[in-house]
């Protein structure tokens, strides 16, 4: 049987809750333990398991719904969709992502991470990723 | 030793063993209702908060028994209210010195909430139609009196003191029928409560099972020893038998929650420290849930930050109210 999906947020970290809750959700959509078809709790269930506002939720599928992930439907929940394949990042996003991946790196290097263990881990992590 | 100093020093003796196991009561990520790092616990500040609050409270039942054997003689009811008052008193004074103390000391935790992607419906278990029976009950022993009517006395004791029934009504449907409506008005307003408390106010939690049970122990105990008060008229049943079945199954559900609130397996449910007032009373206008998982003890309390949370409890209260003006008044 397969386990349940389950996402993480902390409320004491600097990131936006609504932030972490879509990059918390985006994973298992990515990795594809999350498959079209599949219904996600209710803004109103997953609000309350977290213990943040129902905005906080609601924007957070509303960003998701915008990639292109999720389909909302007014007292239907969320439903993840299939997602045809998509353009390459425009180049502003791209700077943008290449940025935060840089920040990142720059982050591992300064806990004293050697290149060639971030190299594998990126590797890693970019194949499990693959739909 | 008169009835009094008895009945006085069981409920001390009941109070007291609660107080001193308050701490213990709590799921293993918190110490006088503060979230704490795993193995504080058992470090040694927390070690040594624990032992003065053990310490503190043992002192505050020693004095109020000599306390209440001494009124028992001038002021029984007063030594009544002493041994159930006292303690609890002396016990919270203890358990927020000690909070305010391990909330200093504690390493803060981060908040961190976790929340499973399931769409699934929250059912009820199977098991949970055993609830329906105790209904039957009530329903039962009112046909027995009925058909048992002419020989139901004139008069009906409808309040019991220290010394036996101080208060009667004369016989009627209202007053013979009266604690058997309570009884199933109370077993209903709880089990709607449940409901509102499972399904549409808190988070699913692995507590809710062991919730559910408790609330099936609470319908039997309003449905037996609640609903034979109503054959009073009958048999005259001594105030004893009212008072101990209650006593024994609520401490056997006491220790019952005990063992599975402290179970180092339960998480506990995440909430902010700071939104907890005096440990047990639960504000936060952030959280959308009505009801939360407690701090100390076992089950569900009220989030008095949500407005449904008020309505709920205002008509939990008006519903009670009315549950007592079923009973007539006596004389």
């Amino acid at each position: 049987m397969r386990r349940p999906v389950k996402i993480r947020i902390d409320l004491d970290s600097p990131v936006p809750a609504y932030r972490q809750i879509v990059d918390a959700l985006r994973v298992p959509l990515v990795e594809g333990a999350l498959a079209p078809g599949a219904s996600l709790p209710s803004v109103r269930r997953l609000a309350m398991d977290l213990g943040v506002h129902f905005n906080t939720v609601g924007e957070a599928y509303r960003e998701l719904a915008a990639e292109g992930w999720l389909d909302l439907k007014h007292g239907r929940g969320a439903t993840v969709v299939a997602r045809g394949s998509q353009p390459a990042a425009a180049p502003e996003r791209w700077q943008e992502l290449r940025g935060q991946l840089r920040n990142l790196v720059a982050q591992m290097r300064s806990a004293g991470v050697p290149p060639s263990r971030i190299a594998a881990e990126l590797r890693a992590i970019s194949e499990s990723l693959k739909p | 030793m008169n009835s009094v100093v008895v009945f006085s020093l069981l409920m001390l003796a009941f109070l007291g063993a609660i107080m001193l196991l308050l701490p213990h009561f709590s799921p293993r990520r918190f110490l006088f209702a503060i979230t704490v790092p795993p193995g504080f616990r058992e470090s040694g500040p927390g070690l040594a908060a624990l032992r003065r609050y053990h310490w503190e409270v043992a002192a505050a039942i020693l004095v109020t028994a000599a306390a209440a054997m001494a009124l028992a003689q001038w002021l029984p009811e007063a030594a009544f209210v002493v041994a159930a008052m006292a303690p609890i008193v002396g016990g919270l004074a203890a358990f927020l010195r000690e909070r305010s103390q391990v909330r200093r000391q504690a390493p803060r935790v981060a908040d961190v909430r976790e929340a499973e992607l399931s769409a699934k419906g929250d059912h009820l278990p199977r098991w949970f139609l055993l609830a329906i029976p105790p209904f039957a009950a009530p329903g039962a022993f009112a046909l027995y009196l009925r058909a048992h009517w002419d020989e139901i006395p004139s008069r009906i004791p409808m309040h019991y003191g220290f010394n036996g029934p101080d208060r009667w009504a004369d016989k009627s449907p209202q007053a013979v029928y009266a604690p058997l409506l309570f009884s199933t008005g109370l077993m209903l307003l709880l089990l709607l409560l449940l409901m509102l408390a499972a399904f549409y106010g808190s988070r699913r939690t692995p507590q809710r099972g062991a919730i559910l049970k408790l609330v099936l122990g609470a319908l039997y105990l309003f449905a037996l020893p609640f609903g034979g008060a109503g054959f009073n008229p009958l048999f005259q049943i001594p105030p004893a038998w009212h008072f101990i079945p209650p006593l024994v199954l609520v401490s056997a559900a006491i220790a019952w929650a005990l063992r599975i609130a402290s179970d180092p397996s339960n998480p506990g449910e995440a909430t902010p420290d700071d939104c907890w007032y005096l440990g047990v009373i639960y504000y936060n206008p952030h959280d959308p849930a009505v009801f939360v998982q407690k701090r100390m003890g076992f089950g569900f309390t009220f989030n008095f930050g949500n407005r449904w949370a008020w309505i709920v409890l205002v008509g939990f209260a008006v519903g009670m109210v009315a549950l007592v003006l079923v009973f007539p008044r006596g004389h």
